[in-house]
């Protein structure tokens, strides 16, 4: 459905995005990760014919975005990140001008209407001045303007940013609802979403893809990679303790997860595990010949969040298409978290 | 077609929506009734000047310039700059319209606008004719000329409101450009000679108000105006495609 060759934009003070190519399979849920400024938006920008790409080649639905531009965005209904709306119409009306913008007959737009409105929930406003409504709703009516012409492909531009937990929660399962009949690809800096909503991940940074896969295989290919969170009570202080966990055999890095106050003995730590190893057993023995009082330790496999930000924060380099397992773990000192997790981010 | 047609509908209608149209309407409608009223107070003294009112009234007083040079600017500076602003261009690029639609459609809506300001001046018409016998050929030509020059400024405000994303600098811009547009061929026709004099005497919109108002519909002045709003709209449709996504 969509194939991008080596596209790639420059603006006259930026290199947006630098030479991405990936490829989006009819029906396929794709989601474009990173964090802020890696080029998602001018990416989905070219790809809705907005912006002319600088070099590269794209096909849309099988047309030339340079080319063949008024049928490719015939083909595709876009979101914008901010969802710009004309605030001053009322929904009904301002669907209604969209639909015929769009090459909707006379004759089919009632129909059309109805349904956009009913699947987006929208029945309870349709009279609503565009302004007045609530940020939810805004998002359910730009929802609705991508669906009216029914596009094959949607490209949503930050889809749930800025909404309550519990729009949230109802525009994600429109998404994947939509996505039985639409392709959909889907930019995001929150990934317990993308881990949700797609089937299919391409990871971006600084203008690149630094990795692309299947949400699962991602996780899979970190194979035993784990963390440990440590909890325990020392006298000899944090940077004491840290360098006696590094030390153990099977951790391949040791960090201060939190940082108390001065006059706490408590020391949280943050421990990464070197692929297939365990090394609880010796941490536990090392904290009793310390005389450490073990207050927590626990183990918890790498999720998505941890492969983003070690993947976003390094310093991007050209690995098209590279795999995770050839991309090394070791975590940059000073990360923590996973960028802006969202609300349901919390584990 | 149906594009064009949906976009100029949307923006006739936006005018509307917003405090604008109803003070710009207003306004304009208490300053052309002042003019009217000014007109015919100087008729009715005994060293009445020649000429027809609705010829002074269609162009050949100064009143009716600043009037021009003061809503044609008002009238187009939201078309482009306001959508920039809020990033709704966005979204109407990114549907299917060519640049060359956009450009038309908002053009057609702010011509319409233009239009609907003038039309209860024809009321005056109606008043005059009561009163006293007129010719109604002048008075058409004379609607056309302001036509014409309402749709040439308006093509320029649009390419000037495509340029930024502040409606006050779009319509002060607008304003400059148009003033000098209509002074400058006025002022320097009179020391220019030659070439020079014959090139500014064809673009001078004062010339042409008393042409037209006369009911001399001169073929070379349809052609500057014409000229002017392909050339105008010409270079909108190529900065529209070069402004999107900046």
């Amino acid at each position: 459905m969509i194939s991008v060759e080596s596209l790639t934009k420059r603006f006259a003070d930026a290199e947006a995005v630098r030479g991405i190519s990936f490829h989006v399979d009819k029906g396929e849920i794709v989601g474009l990760l990173g964090p802020n400024g890696a080029g998602k938006t001018t990416t989905m920008r070219m790809l809705t014919c907005y912006v002319p790409p600088t070099s590269g080649r794209a096909r849309v639905a099988g047309f030339d975005i340079d080319e063949q531009s008024v049928q490719v965005r015939q083909s595709v209904g876009y979101l914008p990140e901010s969802v710009p709306l004309y605030g001053e119409m009322r929904v009904e009306e301002y669907l209604r001008f969209r639909a015929r913008l769009k090459g909707v007959s006379r004759a089919a737009v009632a129909g059309r209407l109805d349904y956009v409105m009913g699947r987006c929930g929208l029945g309870d406003v349709r009279v609503r001045i565009i302004d007045h409504l609530s940020k939810g709703y805004r998002q359910r009516v730009g929802l609705a303007e991508a669906l009216l012409h029914n596009p094959p492909i949607l490209i949503l531009d930050e889809p749930t940013v800025g909404l309550d937990p519990n729009q949230i929660r109802q525009v994600r399962e429109l998404i994947r609802d939509l996505g039985r009949e639409h392709t959909i690809i889907l930019s995001s800096h929150i990934l317990p979403e993308v881990e949700q909503i797609c089937g299919r991940v391409i990871i971006i940074a600084k203008g690149r893809i630094v990795a692309e896969d299947r949400t699962s295989a991602l996780r899979e290919a970190m194979g035993g990679g784990a963390r440990l969170e440590l909890e325990v009570k020392a006298d000899s202080g944090a940077p004491g303790v840290l360098e006696a966990l590094g030390a153990v055999p099977g951790v391949a890095a040791a960090r201060e997860a939190e940082a108390e106050g001065e006059a706490s003995a408590t020391v949280r730590a943050s421990l990464e595990c070197a692929p297939g190893q365990d090394p609880r057993e010796e941490i536990f023995r090392l904290a009793v010949a310390r005389g450490w009082v073990l207050l927590g330790l626990t183990r918890r496999q790498l999720s998505l969040e941890d492969i983003f930000v070690n993947l976003t924060t390094r310093e991007a380099e050209p690995s098209e298409g590279s795999s995770m397992a050839s991309i090394g773990m070791e975590t940059p000192p000073g990360v923590e978290g996973g960028g802006e997790a969202g609300p349901e981010g919390g584990r | 077609m149906s594009r064009i047609w949906q976009i100029a509908l949307r923006e006739l209608r936006a005018y509307f929506f917003s405090p604008i149209a109803y003070i710009v309407l207003t306004s304009f409608l208490v300053l052309n009734g002042f003019i009217f009223w000014a007109i015919l107070a100087a008729y009715n003294r005994p060293d009445a000047p020649n000429g027809s009112i609705m010829q002074l009234f269609l162009g050949r007083t100064v009143f009716f310039w600043i009037n021009l040079l003061l809503f044609t600017p008002v009238i187009t500076m939201r078309l482009f700059a306001e959508e920039r602003k809020s990033g709704t261009l966005e979204v109407l690029m990114t549907a299917p319209v060519t640049d060359t639609e956009a450009v038309l459609g908002k053009y057609l809506g702010a011509l319409f606008f233009y239009a609907a300001l003038w039309a209860p001046t024809l009321i005056y018409v109606v008043i005059l004719r009561r009163f006293s016998p007129i010719r109604m050929g002048p008075i058409a030509s004379g609607y056309l000329y302001v036509l014409l020059i309402g749709a040439m400024f308006l093509s320029l405000g649009l390419l000037i409101s495509i340029t930024t994303r502040s409606q006050i600098i779009a319509a002060i811009v607008s304003f400059a450009v148009m003033l000098m547009l209509f002074l400058v061929p006025v002022f320097v026709e009179q020391s220019a000679s030659g070439v020079w004099r014959d090139a500014l005497s064809y673009v001078n919109s004062w010339g042409h108000a008393g042409d037209f108002g006369k009911g001399i519909v001169d073929s070379r002045a349809l052609a500057y105006y014409a000229s002017a709003i392909v050339f105008f709209l010409f270079l909108s449709v190529r900065t529209l495609a070069a402004k999107r996504g900046r």
